[in-house]
């Protein structure tokens, strides 16, 4: 919204010029979206006729000429495809017997092909618990003595199908570990919660990220979970696939607007190429309470992307493979919840971090209509108050100087 | 001890002639009443008789983080410590220059008025000992019933020794001193707390009320400067045979319905502007740290130029208005220096540094030069009422504001506070206009310049 981007990764400070500002001021409209105002988003979950029923989710989002498919599934590590296409009639095609197979290239299908634009995947992976006791420095790496990491892939998921709801177009994937030798995940779970959007608006709950009909929104939630200490931190790891040799990058945006997210004043953003292609944006902020407030919000940090090399073996992703072949290289970044100190997950343990997904240009936050209008008022009732004042003198002053000589 | 003797050789070798003035030139300039050298001691006293309830009265911003912590508290609780100081001033303050006047006279007012801040503070920290917040609530209660009261005290201890000589440069000196106050607080709590935590091992409310106790010495400070500031105002009336400080007619809470236009619009640009400040301080050491980016020591450092600037510059402004006059354009110009700093602060992510120090040196403008105003505008019996009613709407104001900011800052986040603050700067802005108006209609003597009065002052003495 400041109109600045830092390309790489710190915080600096960058100031929008005067011109931007009266910009600012002056529209009350919000920015024009590229993408499509309203879409017609239908959910389905695509049985697989010849097995137990299968963790598979297509959201597939139709606009006048664009059709945007977002393939979520927890088989593996929960994943998430989207590919966009040029016409509205692109149909996503899978082959069960393909996809469950070791040889999974060309399981899963957008089609026709020459109409996709845009393809890429997010994959879920790792599940980290650090303890944070001995640390003072919130942004040390890591963030405390780390516990052996839960891998998403050796989760179990409850059926998809029995959380789907059509109304809100959301679904949830619910899972805790197969193997849970402590017992950690005896009464909790970790909940990855999408939902789609068919036009623009704001959720109710904070970090409250402006969606448009071209996005989709993941909630990751760990709730009841024992931690292993007593002050533990959480983290998770998020894998991406790489554009040629080097990884996308994750960018830092700063603004002057927290109006949505209280005292928050940085919007994160993940970009898989030159504009427009697709994006991840989330708000540094996590939280600890059901009722997400100022008082149980988190820091999130985010670690730059990173290649992953051989030293450790990525849990695949059968949908990943299946779309985009075996040979990918995959770039990962870290996400870490609360520090130290302040409010954690060990308050109620609960943990709630959103993000979005999308295709094309990011949402842009615009000053509030509410914000504009008590400027509007506040600014323009002294000028006119001078004006209407200036106006009352000058000419009350002439009357005075026309009885001035009968005095 | 020495004083004492001296006096008493100065009566006697006067006798009844003292009155005349002759006989004290026997006395050192220090001890001698009627001269510049005593009167700068006495000035001395009256500006550390405000440094302890300034130093303690923003040991809450100061310390925001470690009390929103410790206590577990959400920022519109954390803003009632704030209003719970300003809740007995709405009332006190009305009544603090009739009690002065009328019920303790000038130097008991003063002492009882310290002994609350001493006490509150005491009670506040206890508070955080005990970790119960309305016990910190209720020291912040007992504190604001000295706090204000005591302002008004040190003001008219002012005006009576400093009327028609310095008085401006010496609202400006005090204010320089409550100022380098709330600065060496802002500064000094936090490292406080980090070594009482470090001497207790642990973060904690324990912590936390061991750091305000030690923070509330300096309130002890002021109430010794009270005694022997009492002590000097008696000697100087047995002298001097001057008035013990005060307005002396008859104070009637009827006169507030004589209060003219001018004066209610004065009120309003005092209660208008002052919440947009205060308020703003007291919350403003975590805005620095979360919209840009800076440390905490950083952020306290930047959160306290405010005062910072005000110190030296009251001083100047003081005697820049004193010499100009033109009081209403002082105003003016002050009020819109903090509307646009208030403004870089909410819409833009420039180096905050500008906005701050252009904040710091409207705000030293504003108080030179609004407060004397309303003495040209009240005749002098009803100057303590004036005051007292000033500053009793001020405290509605911040008490108010108080709250409504926390609960702001808790669901819409800094960018609506900021804009809410700059409603309050506007509608302050707004009335200095109608102000400027209404005195140009009237023919007022409000803008008049340094030269204006004179000739006027001079020709009514003929």
């Amino acid at each position: 919204m400041c109109g600045c981007e830092e390309p790489r990764w710190g915080s600096g400070h960058c100031a929008p010029g005067p011109m931007l500002l009266l910009s600012l001021l002056l529209s009350a409209a919000p920015f024009g979206l590229l993408g499509e105002e309203t879409r017609q988003v239908s959910l389905e979950v695509i049985p697989d006729r010849l097995g137990p029923p299968k963790n598979l989710l297509h959201v597939r989002a139709v606009g006048t000429n664009s059709t945007l498919h977002y393939v979520w599934s927890s088989l593996g590590p929960p994943a998430v495809l989207l590919v966009a296409t040029n016409t509205p009639h692109s149909t996503l095609s899978v082959n069960w017997s393909r996809l469950l197979s070791p040889e999974r290239d060309g399981g899963l299908m957008v089609l026709p092909k020459d109409s996709i634009q845009f393809s890429s995947a997010l994959v879920f992976t790792r599940l980290f618990e650090f303890d944070s006791t001995n640390t003072s420095d919130a942004a040390a790496k890591p963030p405390g003595k780390p516990y052996p990491p839960y891998s998403l892939a050796n989760f179990s998921w409850n059926n998809i199908a029995d959380s789907l709801d059509p109304a809100t177009l959301s679904a949830t994937f619910q899972g805790h570990p197969i193997h849970d030798p402590t017992k950690a995940f005896a009464n909790g779970s970790l909940a990855f919660r999408v939902q789609a959007f068919s036009r623009s608006g704001r959720p109710a709950q904070p970090p409250r990220l402006l969606h448009t009909a071209d996005t989709c929104q993941l909630e990751v939630a760990l709730v009841g979970a024992s931690p292993q200490g007593n002050r533990s931190l959480f983290g998770l790891e998020v894998a991406t696939l790489g554009q040629g040799p080097d990884c996308p990058s994750v960018q830092e945006q700063h603004s002057i607007d927290d109006e949505y997210a209280p005292a928050v004043f940085q919007l994160n953003q993940l970009l898989w190429g030159s504009l427009p292609s697709g994006f991840v944006q989330w708000r540094p902020v996590a939280f600890s309470q059901k009722q997400r407030g100022r008082e149980s919000a988190l820091p999130c940090q985010a670690s730059p992307l990173y290649p992953l090399t051989l030293a450790y073996l990525l849990p695949q992703s059968p949908i990943v493979q299946a779309f985009f072949g075996s040979q990918n290289n995959f770039c990962a970044f870290n996400l870490t919840f609360g520090a130290s100190t302040g409010p954690g997950y060990w308050d109620q343990h609960y943990l709630s971090w959103s993000m979005l997904l999308g295709v094309g240009t990011p949402p842009v936050d615009a000053l509030s209509p509410l914000v504009l209008g008590i400027m509007a008022v506040t600014l323009g009732a002294p000028g006119l108050m001078l004006l209407a004042g200036g106006l009352y003198l000058l000419l009350g002053h002439k009357r005075y100087s026309e009885y001035h000589p009968i005095n | 001890m020495e004083e004492e003797e001296e006096e008493a050789r100065a009566l006697l070798a006067g006798g009844p002639d003292e009155a005349g003035g002759g006989a004290l030139g026997a006395l050192p300039a220090l001890c001698d009443p009627s001269r510049l050298a005593h009167r700068l001691l006495v000035l001395l006293l009256m500006c550390f008789l405000g440094f302890g309830s300034y130093f303690c009265y923003d040991n809450p911003a100061a310390l925001q983080t470690q009390i929103k912590g410790d206590m577990q508290v959400n920022t519109t609780k954390f803003m009632l410590l704030y209003a719970w100081y300003s809740w007995p001033n709405v009332v006190l303050c009305f009544f603090g220059g009739f009690l002065i006047d009328r019920v303790f006279g000038i130097r008991w007012g003063t002492i009882i008025f310290s002994c609350f801040v001493c006490i509150g503070q005491v009670v506040f920290a206890l508070g955080g000992i005990f970790n119960a917040f309305w016990l910190m609530e209720f020291g912040r209660f007992v504190f604001g019933i000295g706090g204000e009261s005591l302002a008004v005290a040190q003001n008219t201890y002012a005006v009576s020794w400093f009327k028609g000589k310095e008085l401006n440069l010496v609202f400006g000196l005090q204010l320089s001193m409550a100022r380098i106050g709330s600065t060496v607080n802002m500064n000094l709590m936090g490292w406080l707390y980090s070594k009482v935590e470090a001497l207790l091992g642990s973060a904690g409310h324990t912590t936390l009320g061991v750091t305000l106790l030690i923070g509330g010495i300096t309130c002890i400070l002021s109430l010794i400067c009270a005694l022997v500031l009492a002590y000097l105002d008696q000697r100087a009336e047995r002298i001097l045979h001057k008035e013990q400080g005060k307005t002396g007619e008859v104070i009637k809470l009827t006169d507030v319905k004589d209060f003219s236009l001018p004066l209610w619009l004065i009120f309003i640009i005092c209660v208008c502007y002052y919440v947009a400040v205060f308020p703003f301080i007291g919350l403003g050491k975590v805005f620095f740290i979360e919209k840009f980016g800076f440390s905490s020591e950083a952020a306290s450092a930047i959160n306290s130029v405010v005062y910072v600037i005000s110190a030296p510059m009251s001083p100047v402004f003081g005697l820049l208005v004193d010499k100009t006059g033109k009081n209403i354009i002082w105003v003016l110009c002050a009020v819109a220096a903090t509307l646009a700093s208030h403004m870089m602060l909410a819409f833009t992510l420039w180096n905050p540094w500008i906005a701050m120090c252009l904040l710091g040196l409207s705000y030293s403008l504003l108080a030179c030069a609004l407060w004397p105003m309303v003495a040209f505008v009240v005749p002098e019996h009803q100057l303590g009422t004036a005051y007292g009613f000033m500053q009793s709407i001020q405290n509605l104001g911040l008490a108010i504001v108080s709250i409504i900011a926390g609960m702001i800052l808790d669901t819409r986040g800094y960018l609506f506070l900021e804009v809410f603050f700059i409603a309050c700067v506007s509608l302050s802005l707004l009335s200095v206009v109608l102000l400027y108006l209404v005195n140009r209609a009237q023919d007022g003597n409000l803008n008049y310049s340094a030269r204006q009065r004179e000739e006027i002052k001079f020709s009514h003495t003929e």
